[in-house]
């Protein structure tokens, strides 16, 4: 018979785990990657998309195609991430409620903080597995496009008799807006927006009674996340209602922006990789600081919530 | 044995808010019964009577609005509870995308179970279920009577103490219901609690050893069934090949005896269970061929 006397540990690792694999294959099984193939398409055909502006015989901003390429790719990898972020989060514990799975989980020895956090990184998991795919052909399709301009740049300068240290200065200046590090991390910010997008999605699910409900929430939480700081600059720092409104305009605003996520860290960092600005260590570390802040508020709350439902 | 009783619940109410500003239903009125370690209970009452709400507060998913439950001395509200408690929920369902194998794994995973120990429990289990032809066949094409005995499987995945189960013949044939029938007697040889809640209250009958009667959200009997269904005042004798003699002779012993009357007489029947298992039995056509190995078993699962 079993070890009556065995205490289960408050959160183990080790039962995160477990949940978390099988998520992934609940999710692997639900044929999710199946995306992934229109979206290679995309890329690829993105590849040989050219802007009404581009003259191969002026190259005049060559920098210009490969940065249009990367938005390109970069924003449907942000869309598609988020959108399965939510859509995913949002069918999982519904779904384990309504099938009554839930009560075979719970009857075990699982802390229900155990049963969050495993479905949030199994989510996780197939996101990143799902961006990694993409970024490997984000990657591939980019350096055959920059190798391409290159290539042709490189003669059209020099037929141009353009100074060689020039026409070395313009080929890396175009190289810069490759496959480089930078644009990894574009991946990176995508990938933790749709981590704290999902995060959201569980916090709602929580509490919602129906996955249309709370793929709705999580959308509009999304939006306004996204939209909020454009909001706040255009209320308060560029003039607008801001002397109007005064105190209840700011406490409202700092109300949305404490409710709410704010994504134009995550935003900014994806579009400076675009450009190839410059990213610092800061910036980073600010990214990935904000991501776990939000990680852990949505888990803490979801926790709080779950631990008291009732099934 | 320890004295600690397997389930206690004492005083149980529970009540829903039904409506935001409505009045509050009492779903369970002070409900107390303690099984002891070994017992076979019974929970029987018509729908909507508190049975369900009573096991969900036993488990820990429904928190008592008062009075308190506990599991080997344990408050089921608690974690640690579950150590020793497998479950089957009524209809149970699973994860369609996990093979009957990987589902009994998964559940054995989260009770702490690894490597070895755990892979022989899997062969164990899939054997006590009769499901091993069946083991990597996705439950999604799996027949309700075979989901149900994955769900007796995951129940009892770690070996617990304790194993409630709710309506655990619902939507199984007649076949399969007596097996679990065994299955229980089963367990209760091997020392293992079992708290059960089922409308059949034939199968109740033959299995328990105490059974409450709920309605309307109250225990309105409890006892030992002896006590319970016996009537004694009458005394019943069945007889192997009496001779008309024989039972001339009872009747007029009868006859003649002051204060006693001879109620009734004739030849006992069988259940028409009896006589469905004895004729699908003969011809084999149980579903999938498969029978839970109850002899096998006493000798594998035994620890």
């Amino acid at each position: 018979m079993s070890a009556s006397s065995s205490k289960t540990s408050f959160f183990s690792p080790r039962r995160v785990i477990i949940i978390a694999q099988s998520t992934i294959t609940q999710l692997v099984r639900m044929k999710v990657f199946y995306f992934l193939l229109p979206i290679a398409v995309l890329f690829v055909g993105i590849q040989f998309f050219e802007a009404p502006w581009y003259s191969a015989a002026e190259i005049s901003q060559p920098e210009q195609e490969l940065i249009m390429h990367k938005n390109l790719c970069l924003g449907t990898m942000m869309l598609f991430s988020s959108l399965f972020a939510i859509v995913s989060t949002a069918l999982l514990i519904p779904r384990d409620i309504e099938d009554r799975t839930l009560y075979t989980i719970l009857c075990k020895p699982v802390p229900r903080l155990d049963y969050l956090v495993g479905k949030l990184i199994g989510v996780m998991a197939v996101i990143a597995i799902a961006m990694l795919v993409m970024d490997l052909i984000l990657v591939i399709t980019l350096h055959f496009r920059t190798e391409s301009l290159l290539g042709l740049l490189e003669t059209l300068l020099i037929e141009k008799k353009w100074p060689d240290h020039l026409i070395e200065k313009k080929l890396s200046e175009v190289a810069s807006h490759g496959p480089t590090m930078t644009l990894q991390f574009a991946v990176l910010a995508y990938f933790l927006k749709a981590s704290v997008v999902a995060a959201i999605a569980l916090l709602i699910s929580t509490f919602s009674t129906s996955t249309l409900f709370t793929i709705a929430s999580s959308a509009m939480i999304w939006i306004i996340g996204a939209a909020q700081s454009i909001a706040r600059d255009g209320l308060f720092d560029r003039g607008g209602l801001a002397e109007d409104s005064g105190a209840i305009g700011k406490v409202i605003a700092t109300l949305v922006s404490l409710v709410f996520p704010d994504f134009q860290l995550f935003d900014s960092v994806a579009n400076a990789a675009t450009r190839a600005a410059a990213i610092t260590q800061t910036d980073l570390l600010n990214l990935c600081g904000l991501s776990f802040f939000y990680l852990a508020i949505y888990v803490v709350l979801s926790w709080f919530i779950f631990s008291d439902k009732e099934f | 044995m320890s004295d600690v009783p397997a389930v206690e619940v004492k005083g149980l109410v529970k009540e829903f808010q039904t409506s935001f500003r409505g009045p509050k239903l009492r779903a369970v009125d002070d409900v107390s019964l303690t099984i002891e370690p070994g017992e076979v209970y019974g929970l029987i009452g018509p729908n909507g009577s508190g049975k369900s709400t009573t096991m969900k507060a036993l488990l820990g998913l429904l928190k008592p609005t008062q009075g308190r439950c506990s599991i080997f001395g344990k408050d089921s509200l608690k974690v640690d509870s579950r150590n020793d408690v497998g479950f089957l929920p009524e209809n149970p369902y699973f994860y369609k995308h996990l093979s009957g194998a990987e589902t009994i794994k998964f559940y054995g995973k989260l009770c702490g179970m690894r490597g070895a120990k755990l892979k022989q429990r899997v062969e164990e289990m899939l054997e006590l279920v009769g499901l091993e032809d069946a083991r990597n066949r996705r439950l999604g094409g799996y027949s309700k009577g075979m989901l149900q005995r994955i769900g007796l499987a995951q129940a009892l995945v770690q070996d617990p103490r304790l194993v409630i189960l709710d309506e655990p013949t619902a939507g199984v044939d007649p076949v399969g219901s007596r097996e679990i029938r065994d299955l229980i007697i089963e367990l209760k040889n091997r020392g293992i609690t079992v708290f059960l809640c089922s409308h059949l209250l034939e199968q109740v009958q033959e299995v328990c050893d105490k059974v409450g009667i709920i309605n309307g959200g109250k225990m309105v009997r409890e006892g030992r069934l002896d006590d319970l269904i016996s009537v004694q005042s009458r005394t019943e004798m069945v007889l192997e090949n009496a001779s008309p003699e024989l039972l001339d002779h009872i009747r007029t012993l009868v006859d003649v005896t002051h204060g006693v009357d001879l109620i009734s007489e004739g030849h006992p029947r069988t259940t028409l269970e009896s006589l469905f298992l004895k004729e699908t039995r003969q011809k084999g056509t149980h579903e999938h061929g498969k029978v839970l190995k109850t002899k096998k078993r006493r000798n594998r699962v035994s620890k």
